[in-house]
């Protein structure tokens, strides 16, 4: 069985947890919904329709949420020492980061047009680029993941991981963060080569942190 | 903390005792890759199965789906169904893992023998948690496994009837191994 292969089976094991118990994705999807529900409370309905409030919030609400799933995914692994099973299978450490960041993102992909939808719906968001602002926040939400699973990996014999994790991982999502609330903003307002270009650096992150957690997570999960 | 440990597993069985706390849990996760070590070498073969104490299962899947990912992940084509039943746990096989007894965890858990694709099996206290029935279809599975010529390294405080069908035997006490 080629890596690929194996990845694709860690994702799909994963899903399938998460359908048994989604626990996780509930989690993200309430968290979500609040935040974006909190924000047209608190900014007043004018100015949470601004492009830059909007979207600023939408992404912080995100990256709350990639932080529970992914927090639940590993905890998940942990009861019964699942983790040590797949982690002793031949090829299985190389497999872990691919297969996890890969799950994730498609969970991440349902909060993420869960809470778009909210979103638009709640705050009567006008959007100039549709197709623009779906770019963006498809590499914007593929860019959180290898960060989050990588620091997961890192402090996942930590007691504190909880306290951890953040903290590793918001410094190192702060480049993503702007790229993804800004090109989201351009979308919204509708100026495509803005948008655009924050995408490709987005989409630059998620290439660096992919090839940083498939060499890093191996070693770094010993 | 383990020294100057050296260990070759030939096929057969080999036994490892020692009482609680001596390392004999550290010794087979390190020998699994679970543990770093902090000196030394280990040399491990392209296909190793090691169960430890706890299940070893996701939560949220079923045994059946538990084995199938295993049997898949080695590229094979197995008849869970099949291996399930050979460990009792027909009625239960759909159930999410979180709902069965311990000892059928453990039984789940072990099923993993059955896979028949591993070089080398570690098995840490496996007769935990099981009762007479269960203890029966393990030492069956042991057997089987020692007939494809595995290598099977076994910790456990109980059954010196093992004694008989072990190729080596050693003791942990003090961080130090011994052959007896």
């Amino acid at each position: 069985m080629s890596a690929p292969q194996r990845a694709l089976l860690i994702a799909a094991r994963e899903l399938f947890a998460e359908r048994a118990h989604p626990d996780g994705l509930a989690a993200a999807l309430t968290f979500t919904g609040m935040l974006v529900l909190l924000e047209s409370l608190a900014f007043g309905p004018g100015r949470a329709r601004e492009p830059d409030v909007a979207s600023g919030v939408f992404w912080i609400a995100i990256l709350f949420a990639a932080m529970l799933m992914t927090q639940r995914s590993f905890d998940r692994e942990l009861e019964d020492d699942a983790i040590d099973a797949v982690i002793a299978l031949p090829g299985g450490r190389d497999a872990l980061f691919a297969g996890k960041a890969f799950a994730l993102g498609l969970l991440m992909v349902i909060v993420g047009v869960a809470g778009g939808a909210l979103s638009i719906f709640l705050l009567d968001l006008e959007i100039a680029l549709p197709g623009h602002l779906a770019f963006v926040v498809l590499l914007g939400l593929v860019a959180l993941a290898p960060v989050i699973v990588v620091n997961n990996v890192v402090a996942l014999r930590v007691r504190a991981r909880v306290a951890v994790v953040p903290i590793l991982s918001f410094p190192m999502l702060v480049p993503q963060l702007i790229a993804a609330s800004q090109g989201s903003a351009a979308a919204l307002a509708g100026d495509a080569a803005v948008a655009l270009s924050w995408g490709a650096l987005l989409a630059a992150f998620a290439f660096v942190y992919a090839v940083l957690g498939l060499t890093i997570v191996p070693a770094a999960i010993e | 903390m383990l020294r100057n440990v050296s260990l070759e597993l030939p096929p057969g069985l080999t036994l490892l005792r020692g009482p609680n706390g001596s390392g004999k849990t550290t010794l087979l996760r390190a020998m699994a890759g679970l543990v770093p070590l902090a000196r030394g070498r280990r040399h491990t073969p392209s296909s190793l199965l090691y169960v430890g104490h706890r299940p070893m299962l996701l939560r949220g899947l079923s045994p059946r789906a538990n084995l199938a990912f295993f049997a898949s992940f080695r590229g094979r084509t197995i008849d869970t169904n099949e291996v399930l039943r050979r460990w009792g746990l027909q009625d239960v096989a759909g159930l999410p893992v979180e709902r069965l007894s311990a000892g059928q965890r453990k039984r789940a858990s072990l099923a993993r023998i059955d896979l028949e694709t591993e070089n080398v099996v570690l098995l840490d206290e496996p007769f935990a948690d099981l009762d007479s029935d269960g203890v029966v279809l393990l030492r069956a599975a042991l057997m089987s496994a020692l007939a494809r010529d595995q290598s099977v390294l076994l910790a456990t405080h109980f059954h010196e009837e093992l004694d008989r069908d072990a190729k080596q035997r050693f003791v942990l006490g003090d961080g130090e191994l011994r052959a007896i």
